[in-house]
């Protein structure tokens, strides 16, 4: 046996030819070391000193972005920015004032940009303009040989065509951030980079793995002047380095219409809430407005300071988009849906009459109609059509909350509809359970007369509105709403294509139940007592509901107060839902203005914008038909009036 | 008190903990130089390199304390829990960059497959002492030794991260070496090496590590341009010729000529602002530093310090090389870091484990001789 130190003894041999292994193989790396810096050192300095090769990245173009009718949304367009690299001035004095002279500036103000990045490497070049014309590029361009050190750069700014009309949809893109390059490069399996644009909001965000195409690569000479040019390959030693041509981006075509973009945009002039048309037979998004906005053409090249504080410090927040970010309280509109749950439920048909007597009152608390007389006796149809409280709360006095709440869910009511845009928030129908794990506490019957009429904790978004009110009127089928139709390639190859999708089929064992609910709804907007009568609008055959959403509860003495005389923050947001045309639906929408205070008045012109727009463009024929019904509908009116011999009243604008 | 105290001082070995502070100045100087004119927040790397030396020194200094005796103790165990990590960063499948190399645990991330080198030199330095301590070895004596390397570079060459699986190997190789392997064997496997080599590279490689190997064998030919990075970095050194640029002044990298500049490509940085005598002064610092490792591996007393000794030096040589071979042209490129002048904690801390166990092993042998 060996003791411990012979082990090491016997082994020193080993040691020894191991000190040589590593003395041969930096001797090896010190031979490579001078045979590249001293044997080819003069060469390889003259390259990196002469032959400024660089591999620059090429940014592959970003798909285009279409609606349904094909119009052109939003575009990519080259500009160029001055710029100036000092390494490579020769006169500083006088290539400053040519170039001051071509840009209208002064000397001394270019100079001081010069100053304000001095920090950096003389051979980094500076910024002097951003966004030059093509005047100002012209001339710098023929004029390069006497403005050494001057050249352009160009860049690809995305430019939505109609700036701030349905920004919120489209969203931009913008400069990936430090703290979202890691997140990203996890989530994507990317290997993004700095410097890289990305979606951040809307469809650029949602369908930005489609729209962004991979960036390719060329080779670039830059002379001793600093200007570039292509690297043609002749030298040796850079044999076989090719250019790389960047993909292109594919480009989207929306099922959005843009021209009743346009129209609800204009509709919402002055407002802030947002609009959403659909087609009732496919789930298509035609149209998706929130206001107010911004234009999302400004974050392509980096925000300016001030657009970002104006957005930021704006109180009614324009970036946020009030179709699928927000939800609400739907007010009135929630009574189809409770409608619907009675007349199932059996406990009332189209005959069951309520008396309203303005007030109803359950324990110690006085629920108010917002009709001070009341309404007297009240059937379904009317009390849809005149948007009756006291007739929804006493039958729902008679129903278990949970039964309410799940034919409310069963329209897609209280959860994501599951359009393919990112953020989209859940909404709520509150049930026993619910209220139980939120608050600890049972549920107060009290609370169902207040679900009952949609308020309370009842929270819905527009687009939850319009998908449930194309189910009433398709006959409850519920799709999943969608806004992008197909996507080609750059050559024009279709590579995916989106198609309806039913997400279920509400079960609706009595057949009268729609057919009244709907007749309620029709009259809403077509009977002289119905509380949107006078927005009826001309030939779109309305059918929908009213509402307004209490922001904050009203006390007993404030019940009857003016909306409009109050803070603007306590003031009602007006809500409209509705389908059109009544008799063979084709597109419903949902609008919520915010502190707009009537939904009739308010919320209501906005859907007869859009949809009138929709009917003119896509359903002619039925326009016109609608037109002439509308006149008879006029005219009976017209005529009733004159036979009660009153003077026309004005029409009631509030509902509740 | 302070007798004993200015008595251990004496004793205490500075050479390893000295080295390491040596080339890492040149480190830190050359990271600067290498990223201070980038934009996108490069610039502010060499703070955090910074923070992770002194964290790796006080580690160094913390291990220095530890008796060699619980190395040994402990040596199967941290094999264990380093495998066990190696496997649990492939179970997790968390993908950074392409390949899973990293554990995530909260704030931390952690690279497994540093630590496992270190873990590996201890097993096999535990298990050749124990086992047939004064035998030479023959091909049987390798089928053990071989699992204990063999299991752990399978796993990390899955993640997949080729360049911690060869320097597992050529670890292993290296030790198995000096644990007096026949000349014989090694000839046999030098053959078999080259064959498996062969079918290696034709059926085990992932495409964009073949184009690596293409690209060296000649990177003027590769039409994608991939060559690029090599020839960049050869421009990069010798346009740097004998006495260099000068500090901050690397055209090349500064450019963007160069990719990961910061981390790979340092070597190519420094000698393009140091010229060739910069990078004789760097070299010696490196190799005076792995021959004193090698002359403490043979004057210690106990059998497992002296392999252990070996392992740890041949961790570093290995970096070393490979990176510098690289960079200059003479290896394809692989992602290996230079250690001390790459950024990288993962790569520093196992640097500071690395010196803090050499010292202890020096440390005892002076104060009980």
């Amino acid at each position: 046996m060996f003791g411990e130190e012979e082990l090491v003894k016997i082994h020193k041999e080993r040691a020894t030819q191991i000190s040589y292994i590593l003395t041969a193989a930096f001797g090896l790396i010190l031979a490579r070391l001078w045979y590249l810096q001293v044997y080819k050192g003069e060469t390889l300095h003259n390259y990196s000193i002469q032959n400024r090769l660089r591999k620059e990245v090429v940014w592959a173009p970003r798909g285009l972005i279409y609606s349904r009718d094909d119009q052109l949304l939003v575009d990519n367009i080259p500009r160029f920015d001055a710029i100036l690299t000092p390494q490579f001035l020769i006169d500083k004095e006088e290539t400053l004032g040519k170039l001051a002279g071509i840009l209208g500036t002064d000397s001394a103000s270019i100079d001081a940009i010069m100053k304000k990045n001095s920090n950096q490497a003389r051979y980094r070049p500076i910024i002097i303009k951003k966004n030059i014309s093509f005047e100002e590029l012209a001339q710098i361009e023929t004029q390069n040989a006497d403005l050494p050190g001057v050249s352009v750069d160009t860049f690809i700014s995305r430019e939505y065509r109609d700036k701030e009309v349905g920004a919120h949809l489209l969203g931009y893109i913008s400069e990936i951030s430090q703290t979202q390059l890691p997140k990203l490069r996890e989530r994507d399996k990317t290997e993004y980079r700095l410097g890289d644009f990305i979606g951040q909001f809307g469809i650029e965000e949602q369908l930005d793995n489609y729209l962004r195409g991979e960036n390719g690569h060329e080779f670039v000479e830059v002379d001793a002047r600093g200007r570039r040019k292509r690297y043609i390959n002749t030298d040796n030693l850079f044999k076989g380095i090719e250019d790389e041509k960047p993909l292109s981006g594919m480009n989207v075509k929306l099922t959005i219409d843009r021209d009743m973009q346009l129209a609800a945009y204009k509709a919402l002039e002055g407002r802030v809430g947002g609009v959403i048309a659909i087609d009732v037979n496919s789930g298509e998004v035609l149209s998706m407005v929130s206001r107010p906005s911004f234009d999302p053409s400004q974050f392509s090249r980096g925000l300016s300071p001030e657009y970002w504080r104006s957005l930021v410090g704006n109180k009614f927040h324009p970036l946020r988009d009030r179709n699928i970010q927000e939800h609400f309280s739907p007010g009135s509109t929630f009574k189809a849906f409770s409608a619907i749950a009675a007349f199932e439920q059996g406990e009332i048909d189209e005959h069951t009459e309520v008396s309203c007597s303005g007030s109803f009152r359950l324990g110690r608390k006085v629920y108010h109609c917002w009709k001070r007389g009341g309404h007297g006796n009240v059937s379904l149809v009317r009390a849809l059509r005149e948007s009756c409280n006291i007739y929804f709360q006493k039958i729902a006095n008679r129903m278990d909350i949970d039964v309410i709440a799940n034919y409310a869910k069963s329209f897609g009511l209280g959860s994501r509809t599951g359009i393919s845009l990112p953020r989209e928030v859940s909404g709520l129908i509150p049930t026993k359970e619910w209220k139980k794990k939120r608050f600890g506490q049972e549920w107060q019957a009290g609370e169902t007369l207040s679900v009952s009429i949609g308020q309370s904790y009842v929270l819905t978004s527009t687009i939850q509105l319009a998908t449930s009110f194309a189910a009433i009127a398709n006959g409850g089928k519920i799709y999943r709403p969608y806004v992008v139709k197909d996507i080609f390639d750059s050559e024009g190859e279709l590579v995916k294509t989106f198609t309806p999708e039913v997400l279920s089929k509400v079960e609706i064992k009595n057949p009268k139940t729609l057919k009244f609910v709907r007749e309620g709804l029709y009259q809403v907007m077509n009977h002289p007592k119905g509380t949107a009568f006078m927005r009826r609008g001309q030939g779109i055959m309305m059918a929908g509901k009213t509402g307004t959403s209490q922001v904050r509860s009203a006390s007993a003495d404030k019940i009857y107060q003016r909306c409009t005389d109050m803070e603007y923050e306590s003031r009602h947001h007006g809500v409209y839902v509705g389908f059109a045309p009544y008799d063979n639906p084709k597109v419903a929408a949902a609008v919520i203005v915010e502190h707009g205070c009537s939904g009739s008045a308010v919320a209501t012109p906005v859907v007869e914008a859009v949809i009138t727009e929709y009917m003119k463009k896509y359903q002619p024929e039925m326009y016109l038909k609608n037109l002439e019904k509308d006149k008879v509908i006029r005219d009976n009116w017209v005529r009733s009036l004159r036979a009660e011999k009153e003077k026309p009243v004005e029409a009631e604008e509030t509902d509740e | 008190m302070n007798q004993t105290f200015l008595q251990f001082l004496k004793r205490y070995d500075f050479s390893f903990l000295g080295s390491m502070l040596a080339i890492f100045l040149v480190g830190i100087l050359n990271l600067y130089s290498s990223t201070h004119a980038d934009t996108h927040g490069l610039n502010e790397l060499y703070k955090s390199q910074i923070g992770w030396f002194l964290f790796s020194a006080m580690v160094a200094i913390a291990v220095s304390f530890i008796h060699p005796k619980t190395f040994e103790r402990f040596a199967y165990l941290g094999y264990f829990i380093t495998l066990f990590l190696v496997l649990l960063v492939l179970l997790m499948g968390k993908v950074g960059m392409g390949a899973q190399r990293w554990l995530v645990i909260g704030p931390i991330r952690m690279q497994p497959s540093e630590f496992m080198k270190i873990g590996l030199v201890l097993a096999m330095a535990r298990y050749f002492t124990k086992v047939y301590p004064e035998k030479q070895l023959g091909f049987k004596d390798l089928i053990i030794p071989g699992l204990l390397m063999g299991i752990p570079t399978v796993m990390v060459v899955i993640q997949p991260d080729l360049g911690t699986g060869l320097l597992l190997l050529f670890i292993f190789c290296m030790m198995i070496f000096y644990k007096r392997l026949k000349w014989k064997t090694i000839a046999t496997l030098g053959v078999i090496g080259m064959v498996s080599g062969v079918l290696m590279y034709n059926f085990g490689l992932r495409e964009y590590q073949k184009k690596r190997i293409h690209t060296f064998i000649d990177p003027y030919e590769d039409a994608k341009g991939s060559g690029y990075n090599a020839i960049q970095s050869e421009i990069a050194i010798g346009s740097g010729r004998l006495f260099g640029k000068g500090f901050k002044n690397s055209s090349q990298a500064s450019l963007n000529y160069l990719p990961e500049n910061h981390t790979d490509f340092v070597f190519a940085i420094f000698n393009e602002e140091h010229g060739f005598f910069g990078s004789v002064f760097l070299v010696i610092l490196y190799l005076v530093f792995f021959m004193r490792l090698i002359w403490l591996a043979s004057s210690v007393q106990r059998f497992f310090d002296s392999v252990m000794i070996i392992g740890i030096m041949s961790i570093f040589f290995w970096h070393s090389f490979i990176n510098m071979a690289m960079v200059s042209g003479l290896l394809p490129i692989v992602g290996i870091p230079l250690p001390l002048m790459s950024y990288g904690g993962s790569s520093l801390l196992t640097f500071g484990i690395g010196v803090g166990m050499a010292t202890s092993v020096s440390n005892t042998r002076n104060f009980f001789n």
